[in-house]
């Protein structure tokens, strides 16, 4: 009896689908809802299949591993004076670039194209920021604390770094094969690339952009997104 | 068609072309006149555009934006519309010191372009004076120099 009662209730309704969408047969409906499902399942999986980014830098087959080129331990002293090293960027994505605060020539248009990195992931708890100084004698962090406020940016998202001398230059030019070199020659005194580097959870140089060319970092704001996608748990 | 008809539709005809001609010779030489001075502020507004790109977009930003309170803006700017002389000094020689616009402060040094000519700090002003929200017309050569002999007695309005 009950039987009877959802198959009368069946038939209304498939009856009523069919009146309302004319000449939907079941059958057809059955077929678009199976074609749904197969084009929803080739849309997730071409999507899944987007090719990881690089991975800069030399690497070294050891045993049954590969180890890549990473970016060293650092130490360095942010605008507000907190002591900033590797530990800070521990398991995040971030994004690293060198710059001096007097510097009249790629750099405003570099810290206009960074400003955009910073509102695109100012809710991002996954990515962060750090521009470090090549001119830490004039860069001091009372400098770059009023440099970072006139920016109007949040410290706890994009570090400021000063430190000394040396080890930032090693560190651009070692680790992330960044050219960071005093010129007294050059119109501000020194030579330096107007590049971003992206740089995975794992310390991994996975992205190099010219931070002076918006489409450049167009690119970047998307391969931030293809990162965290790779990061994510299969 | 008669000879009288063919005679006055002759007539006609010339009339028609000599004040035809009458009437173009003079629009053209007014023409001529607001166009060579049209000309020459375009001119000047396109050097200038190419200067402003060279040498003050990377701070001031290609829509005269500028950058937080970092560089200050040059469209919608209180400081540039009512300090034109000090602007035409800043092109030159540079700023230091702080700065109110549209009361906001400003402290970052300005490098001055001692090697542009005077033509050219007219080209690019006239440029910024006539982008975005500004219009002044056009700035002429013979009002830099004189403003650029007397820079050191000027006085800022906030």
């Amino acid at each position: 009896m009950s039987i009877n009662l959802l198959e009368r209730r069946r038939k209304v309704i498939v009856r009523r689908w069919s009146i309302v969408h004319g000449q939907w047969s079941r059958g057809r409906l059955t077929a678009c809802g199976l074609q749904l499902i197969a084009l929803l399942f080739l849309v997730s999986c071409v999507a899944r299949k987007e090719s990881p980014l690089p991975i800069y830098g030399e690497r070294e087959v050891v045993g049954n591993d590969t180890v890549y080129h990473t970016i060293a331990d650092f130490s360095f002293l942010d605008q507000d004076s907190a002591i900033v090293t590797h530990e800070t960027y521990k398991d995040r994505i971030y994004v690293a670039d060198f710059f001096f605060t007097s510097c009249r020539t790629i750099c405003p248009i570099m810290k206009t194209q960074m400003l955009r990195v910073y509102d695109s992931i100012q809710n991002d708890p996954d990515v962060l920021l750090l521009s470090h100084t090549i001119d830490p004698e004039y860069d001091t962090v009372g400098l770059l604390r009023d440099f970072a406020n006139r920016l109007g940016v949040k410290s706890s998202k994009w570090h400021f770094v000063t430190g000394e001398k040396e080890s930032i230059y090693k560190i651009a030019q070692t680790s992330y094969f960044s050219t960071a070199l005093e010129d007294k020659t050059e119109p501000d005194g020194f030579i330096h690339s107007g590049a971003f580097l992206l740089i995975d959870k794992e310390r991994r140089i996975r992205g190099k952009y010219d931070g002076t060319k918006e489409d450049d970092v167009n690119r970047l704001l998307a391969d931030i997104q293809r990162l965290k996608n790779e990061n994510e748990p299969n | 068609m008669n000879r009288t008809e063919t005679g006055k539709n002759a007539i006609r005809i010339s009339i028609l072309f000599i004040s035809c001609s009458v009437v173009l010779a003079c629009s053209t030489k007014t023409e001529s006149m607001n166009h060579s001075s049209s000309t020459k502020f375009e001119q000047y507004f396109v050097q200038g555009e190419q200067l402003y790109l060279k040498n003050c977009s990377n701070c001031h930003q290609t829509n005269g934006t500028g950058l937080g309170l970092l560089y200050p803006p040059l469209n919608q700017s209180d400081y540039l519309q009512n300090n034109f002389e000090e602007v035409i000094c800043i092109l030159k020689n540079g700023k230091k010191g702080e700065i109110l616009v549209n009361g906001k402060s400003f402290n970052m040094e300005m490098p001055g372009f001692p090697s542009l000519t005077d033509l050219e700090i007219a080209e690019i002003a006239t440029f910024v004076y006539n982008s975005w929200s500004n219009e002044r017309g056009i700035i002429e050569v013979s009002d830099v120099s004189k403003i650029l002999s007397i820079c050191d007695s000027l006085t800022v309005v906030h």
